[in-house]
């Protein structure tokens, strides 16, 4: 984005534009973009909390100039995966560390998109230290997102896979 | 010991939540530090998380699977690429485990380092290196081995006595034998819980003082063998052995033992080359001004405003400071008091209910406000106060020319302090601050207790 301190561009706006469509669309409550001096938050009826009583605003985010998005902030799931996908069921973390999506270095990933799940099937690794915890699907049905890369750092409950129900 | 030159910090971890995260973020921002706030999931969305540069979502709300998981917090730290972790107090504060592996992990912890965290962490030790400094402490044993060693032990010491686990602290696993016959149960007893609560059931006993005052030494050491005190604060106002009102300096005390406790706990700290802030714990007993060492807490302590507001220390600050490897700024000369100053804990406890916690949404909250009035909190109209840990919403801390003046304000500014939707200890802190013992300055630790109805002391 532009230098906060000019006027938005036509630019600036588009992108505005273009969030608040994706906001729409999503299940998210609100949408808040900082920008140096420039803070817009848009919702959908359901403010932050503590909109009008937080003692101090946050600050920009470290990057001079980038908007904080949605999901850094907000209430709901984390950073991966932020729009909801109909007919789906999200796989979560169920723990913080780093995600793997295979057995080993070199071996075939232990799921693929299209691959039938049940909930015993594992469909992850996450390590914690050198400790590895195996992530069962909990579910059954069809792999139809991977939503983080193999040695990603994920955040506890982060939507990991996404799957249609049978 | 050599020690690397000055290294910056760019970027802190820190493993905490709650009002001292607030604190800690406001100091890391003095000092241009980046913040990662490692956060359980019932606090993604708390005032700390919106604050900090960066907020990770380490675990459930259970303390056990997120705030006191060390391999969630250094992976973490490991993860973001921040270079230090400040694990503020409580949780991992103290363990040297933490401390050890942010070494092993090439992280820099904000604090001393391990072996100083363990050697004052176990409470039995602790006393022993505190009578090699030369430090007064309460006629007592080391470890004993069985409830026929105690009984002999206790019958020198002089009755009442006091058991204490080695492994605890804070107030936790002691219990007080009045006769000889109390002793055989009392000393069961207290090793079960020990080894139960701390997962040791090593003992050890002192006297018990009837008429106690608590007063701790804020001390700030560098790695550099500097050290110095920054006053003793009054900390006698407990129930259960959890601080309610602290203050700085401790009122009605001579000259000449302020001064002694003060240098007592300089000596033990330079003994031990202490790197980093601590406290170190004096009871002083009423009756005859007698101190002597408790317990020595290596990490930040929740009532440390009070000594920021009469010396004019930024002691978070401080810690960064230590943790980057520059030397102390001031000598002992140069740390000046001026005033007095006081903290009210406001916790979301009903006192009238035997001070039942009681979370959930805060619907209106209105701190005051005004010259000399501080609030260390991370709560705000909207928030909704979880139930998952403690129950500290809020640090009242007032400044006044003297004592007097500070209780003035402080009583003022609980009148104005408005809070709806849960309830707090907000009324009886008035209560207690109107009581003529504390008016005095001459309270000891069973003032809250007598306050009380029995069920709730």
């Amino acid at each position: 984005m532009s230098d906060p301190s000019d006027a938005l561009t036509e630019d600036d706006v588009d992108q505005i534009v273009t969030l608040i469509g994706a906001l729409d669309k999503s299940n998210f409550d609100y949408l808040q973009l900082e920008c140096g001096n420039l803070k817009v938050t848009v919702s959908k009826g359901v403010l932050p909390p503590g909109t009008y009583a937080i003692p101090e605003r946050p600050d920009a985010a470290p990057v001079a100039g980038a908007p904080i998005a949605a999901p850094q902030s907000s209430p709901a799931t984390g950073k991966s995966a932020a729009i909801e996908v109909e007919g789906t069921e999200a796989i979560l973390a169920p723990m913080m560390g780093r995600f793997y999506s295979a057995p080993e270095p070199g071996t075939p990933p232990f799921v693929s998109i299209g691959q039938k799940v049940s909930p015993d099937t594992t469909v992850a690794l996450i390590e914690v230290m050198k400790v590895f915890t195996a992530v069962p699907a909990g579910i059954s049905g069809v792999i139809t997102d991977i939503c983080v890369k193999d040695s990603d750092f994920v955040e506890y409950q982060d939507v990991i896979f996404r799957v249609r129900p049978d | 010991m050599s020690v690397a030159e000055e290294t910056p910090i760019r970027r802190v971890l820190i493993a905490n939540r709650g009002e001292i995260a607030v604190r800690i973020i406001r100091a890391s921002r003095q000092l241009g530090i980046e913040t990662v706030l490692a956060a359980s999931q019932a606090d993604r969305d708390s005032l700390p998380a919106r604050l900090a540069d960066r907020t990770i979502c380490i675990g459930p709300a259970r303390a056990s699977e997120s705030y006191l998981n060390q391999h969630l917090v250094i992976t973490a730290a490991l993860a973001t690429k921040a270079d230090a972790i400040h694990p503020g107090y409580g949780f991992l504060a103290e363990s040297s485990e933490l401390a050890q592996a942010c070494i092993d992990n090439g992280i820099r912890f904000v604090g001393p380092p391990p072996d100083q965290i363990r050697r004052m962490g176990n409470k039995l030790q602790a006393r022993i290196i505190a009578k090699a400094c030369g430090v007064p402490i309460l006629a007592g044993s080391e470890k004993i081995e069985c409830s026929e060693h105690a009984l002999g032990l206790a019958k020198r010491v002089g009755f009442p006595v006091l058991f204490k686990a080695a492994a605890g602290g804070g107030g936790r696993g002691m219990k007080i034998v009045n006769e000889p016959a109390d002793l055989e149960t009392a000393f069961q007893s207290a090793a079960r819980e020990a080894r139960a609560a701390f997962g040791d059931d090593t003992l050890y006993l002192e006297r018990y003082i009837r008429n106690a005052r608590h007063i701790e030494v804020q001390v700030l050491g560098d790695r550099f063998g500097n050290v110095v005190h920054l006053g003793e604060r009054d900390c006698s106002l407990q129930r259960r052995h959890q601080k309610l009102l602290e203050e700085a300096t401790a009122p009605a005390v001579s000259g000449a033992l302020r001064t002694r406790i003060r240098e007592s706990a300089v000596v033990l700290a330079q003994t031990m080359g202490y790197e980093n802030a601590g406290t170190v714990e004096f009871i002083v007993d009423r009756d005859n001004e007698e101190f002597n060492f408790l317990e020595m807490n290596t990490r930040i302590q929740v009532e440390h405003p009070v000594t920021e507001m009469v010396t004019g220390i930024d002691l978070v600050q401080e810690q960064f400071r230590v943790a980057r490897n520059e030397r102390l700024r001031f000598t002992q000369d140069d740390v000046t008091f001026r005033g007095h100053a006081i903290e009210c804990r406001i916790n979301a406890e009903l006192p009238e209910q035997g001070f039942r916690p009681n979370p959930g949404r805060i619907v209106q909250w209105v701190p005051p406000e005004g010259p000399n009035i501080r609030v260390d909190t991370h709560c705000y109209a909207g928030y909704t106060v979880p139930p998952d840990y403690d129950s500290l919403l809020a640090k009242l801390v007032v400044y006044g020319f003297d004592r007097d003046e500070a209780i003035v304000r402080m009583r003022r500014a609980l009148e104005q302090f408005v809070v709806r939707g849960i309830g707090t200890t907000i009324s009886f802190m008035t209560k207690l601050l109107d009581h003529p013992d504390f008016r005095s300055g001459r309270m000891t630790t069973h003032l809250v207790g007598t306050m009380l109805p029995a069920a709730a002391a």
